[in-house]
């Protein structure tokens, strides 16, 4: 060598051979083993199974010639070692030599680990500061209006409120179908009233507290706009229902329940009817609960270009100091004796809000109170979705348009099935997105219907992979979260509407009519 | 009988989810903890094809890095197909793969080439767009896959194996 002593070279060789445990495989031909010497055990091959370690270096060299020089350092092995494999070419034959690289790896590996950590850990943060920034001007603009331990309620009212809405969802549009499909039997009918009825009084409690979960953001022109429903209003129906549902529990309590003879507001006045059964059903439910003796008295009329809705107790009433509490949420013992959750006065003012009326309280303990509320007419909404003359749509489609429903849930599945089946599409349902998934592909339809909360691939990443693959229909995402966080994400992975359950059955069919027109 | 095999690179940069892919594909497992790969793991599984053949492919699982060192580039040797690895939620990866492709076209000839967007179960928080990927399937198949739930993984290496084999 270079003129090292024997005795160096000899301990070098010795010092080198012990560190690096080398392990020579000799080859002739197409990886023929013909020797092995070496600490097998060591690089986790086992040395009585050649035919193992010979397959793993042919895999290790596929593709290259056998008859160069190769050299592949950190190489992790099957049984967990690491080798630096290098290829050493010998005339006919060639070599396969493997020096451990245990130790050396894992030093490479954790200071790599370190560096990537912290690469990574920089992304996350500058995302998260990004986020953060977003978080605290959002915070700032609701401080003033937030009281204790607000947003943690409202997240808690979110999550209970989702779980409302996915049976609600299947009540009503089931509902729906048998009602439009009962005979003359009055029992049957009377039935249906009483499901209607007690079914709409559980959605009027699910609702206030979606009300009240509902995000703050956005400006609340804006939400109110995007809220409100203009429809013609039932007046004599909406008091037979209020009737239906308060007079047994006034009965109940011993106390009296009148209802005046309401004054109708003409046809073209417009109101969102939903939102006013809310403000009376809270109304209502707060008086009787409130009034022990005496009597509950409310009245419906159209006076002055306004809906006027009133509700008068002979309660306990409410004392001026507490005036401006019971309008706000969780008042709990703002009025003394109360129970529940205390939000119902906090949702009629937002409703009365949004409606752009107003809302008056006159009350003397021990005397009684009285809830006045002024609405005016709506606007109709001009821009919004119109409903497609009934006739009409029939002639206009050429061939009958399809649709695939995607829902885990086979009731909505089904629902939505028959539903779209009457606006006269095709369908076809499927309870999993990629089998879905393949059916848009092979045969695109006109408009895709999908729950987010799939199992397995969620909505979201199969709306994903479809608009990615170019699929150019129409899609309408559904889900059960209704927060503007929600919203967006389906938005950006490609749907053209996100609809949230329960389902509004007008609303649905309004919106699916424009879709598939 | 010699049987067909292919050698293959995850190509990707660091922490797109290379090593959690293969993992997935040979043996159907998955980690949330990151471990950072130094050197090469080579794994191997057969793949059937769609004429009732076999393919075995040679998975090469080597380090990320956003470009190619002489290092790498070595291990690239002999390879005839390229598993191009992207986090769906890092653009920044994509680009970057994309830059890889590039170097590792200077020294194979004309591997074939799959792209596949990872992390498909984080869609919420993904950066690159749909549209971005329709507009790179024009000249690559993509695919997007989620190591941590399998989805796409199984198409996205018989895809490759389809290619090879062609
Ligand atoms: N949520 C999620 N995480 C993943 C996925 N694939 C990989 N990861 C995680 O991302 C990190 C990096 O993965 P790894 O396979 O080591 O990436 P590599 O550096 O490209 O080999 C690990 O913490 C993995 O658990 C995926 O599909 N979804
Ligand atoms: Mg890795």
């Amino acid at each position: 060598m270079n003129g090292f002593p024997a005795s160096v070279e000899r301990y070098l060789e010795r010092v080198l051979i012990e560190r690096a445990r080398p392990l020579l495989l000799t080859f002739d031909g197409p990886w023929q083993l013909r020797a092995m010497v070496g600490d097998a055990a060591r690089f986790g091959f086992d040395a009585a199974a050649p035919d193992v370690v010979v397959e793993r270096l042919q895999d290790l060299f596929l593709g290259l010639p056998t008859g160069q020089m190769q050299d592949f350092p950190f190489v992790e092995l099957a049984g967990g070692g690491n080798a630096h494999v290098h290829l050493v070419p010998d005339g006919e034959l060639f070599h396969v030599l493997l020096l451990d690289a245990g130790e050396e790896h894992e030093r490479t590996r954790a200071q790599q680990q370190l560096g990537n950590e912290a690469e990574l850990a920089s992304l996350e943060k500058s995302r998260a500061l990004a986020r953060l920034k977003e978080i605290r001007s959002e915070l700032e603009r609701q401080r003033a209006g937030l009281e204790e331990a607000h947003a943690l309620k409202n997240a808690l009212i979110a999550t209970l409120s989702h779980d409302f809405r996915t049976p609600l969802t299947s009540i009503f549009g089931y509902l729906h179908l048998l009602e439009r499909r009962a005979g003359g039997d009055a029992a049957e009918i009377d039935a249906l009233h009483a499901i209607r009825r007690n079914a709409t009084y559980l959605f009027a409690l699910a609702e206030n507290l979606l009300e009240y979960g509902r995000s703050e953001a956005g400006a609340p022109n804006e939400r109110a706009a995007s809220l409100i429903n203009a429809e013609r209003l039932d007046a004599p129906r909406l008091g037979a229902d209020l009737d239906a549902m308060f007079r047994p529990l006034a009965q109940d309590k011993g106390i009296e329940f009148h209802l005046e003879p309401i004054v109708a507001p003409p046809a073209e006045a417009l109101f969102d009817e939903v939102k006013l059964r809310q403000v009376l059903i809270n109304l209502l439910s707060n008086a009787v609960r409130y009034t022990h003796h005496g009597e509950v008295r409310a009245r419906i009329a159209w006076r002055e270009q306004h809906l006027e809705l009133e509700v008068r107790d002979t309660g306990i009433g409410i004392s001026p100091e507490y005036r401006e509490r019971v309008f706000k949420a969780f008042n709990r013992g703002a009025q003394s004796g109360s129970r529940g959750a205390g939000l119902g006065l906090s949702i009629v003012k937002r409703l009365v809000e949004q409606m752009h009326g107003t809302l008056d309280l006159e009350s003397t303990p021990g005397a009684g109170s009285c809830f006045r509320v002024r609405v005016p007419a709506l606007e109709r909404p001009g821009a919004n979705l119109p409903a497609a003359p009934a006739g009409d749509y029939e002639n206009v489609r050429r061939a009958a348009p399809s649709a695939v429903v995607v829902d885990d849930d086979p009731d909505i599945a089904g629902l939505l099935e028959v539903l779209l089946a009457d606006l006269g599409c095709r369908v076809r349902a499927f309870d999993d997105a990629n089998a879905a998934i393949e059916h848009v592909r092979a045969e695109p339809p006109d408009v895709l219907l999908i729950d987010v909360e799939l199992p397995g691939l969620s909505g979201n990443a199969a709306v994903y992979r479809l608009r990615s693959q170019g699929y150019k229909g129409r899609i309408v995402t559904l889900s059960a979260t209704a927060t503007d966080d929600a919203r967006r994400a389906a938005i950006a992975a490609g749907a053209d509407h996100y609809l949230t359950k329960p389902l509004n059955i007008e609303q649905f069919l309004r919106t699916m009519r424009a879709t598939i027109a | 009988m010699t049987e067909l095999a292919r050698k293959v690179c995850m190509l990707g940069d660091f922490g797109v989810g290379k090593t959690s892919l293969v993992s997935r594909f040979v043996r159907n497992t998955f980690s949330d903890k990151y471990l950072t790969t130094v050197g090469v793991k080579v794994d191997s599984k057969h793949v059937a094809l769609p004429d009732a053949r076999t393919v075995k492919l040679v998975v090469w699982d080597i380090a990320g890095k956003s470009a190619l060192d002489a290092l790498n580039l070595n291990y690239l040797r002999g390879a005839t197909g390229l598993m191009l690895v992207a986090d769906g939620t890092r653009e920044a990866s994509l680009r970057a793969t994309l830059n890889l492709l590039m170097q590792a076209r200077d020294v194979l000839d004309d591997p074939a080439v799959v792209l596949v967007v990872n992390k498909l179960d984080l869609v919420e928080r993904w950066q690159v767009a749909p549209a971005t990927i329709a507009e790179l399937r024009r000249t690559l198949p993509v695919v997007e896959t989620s190591a941590q739930s399998g989805d796409g993984v199984e198409a996205a290496f018989a895809e490759l194996a389809r290619k090879l084999a062609a």
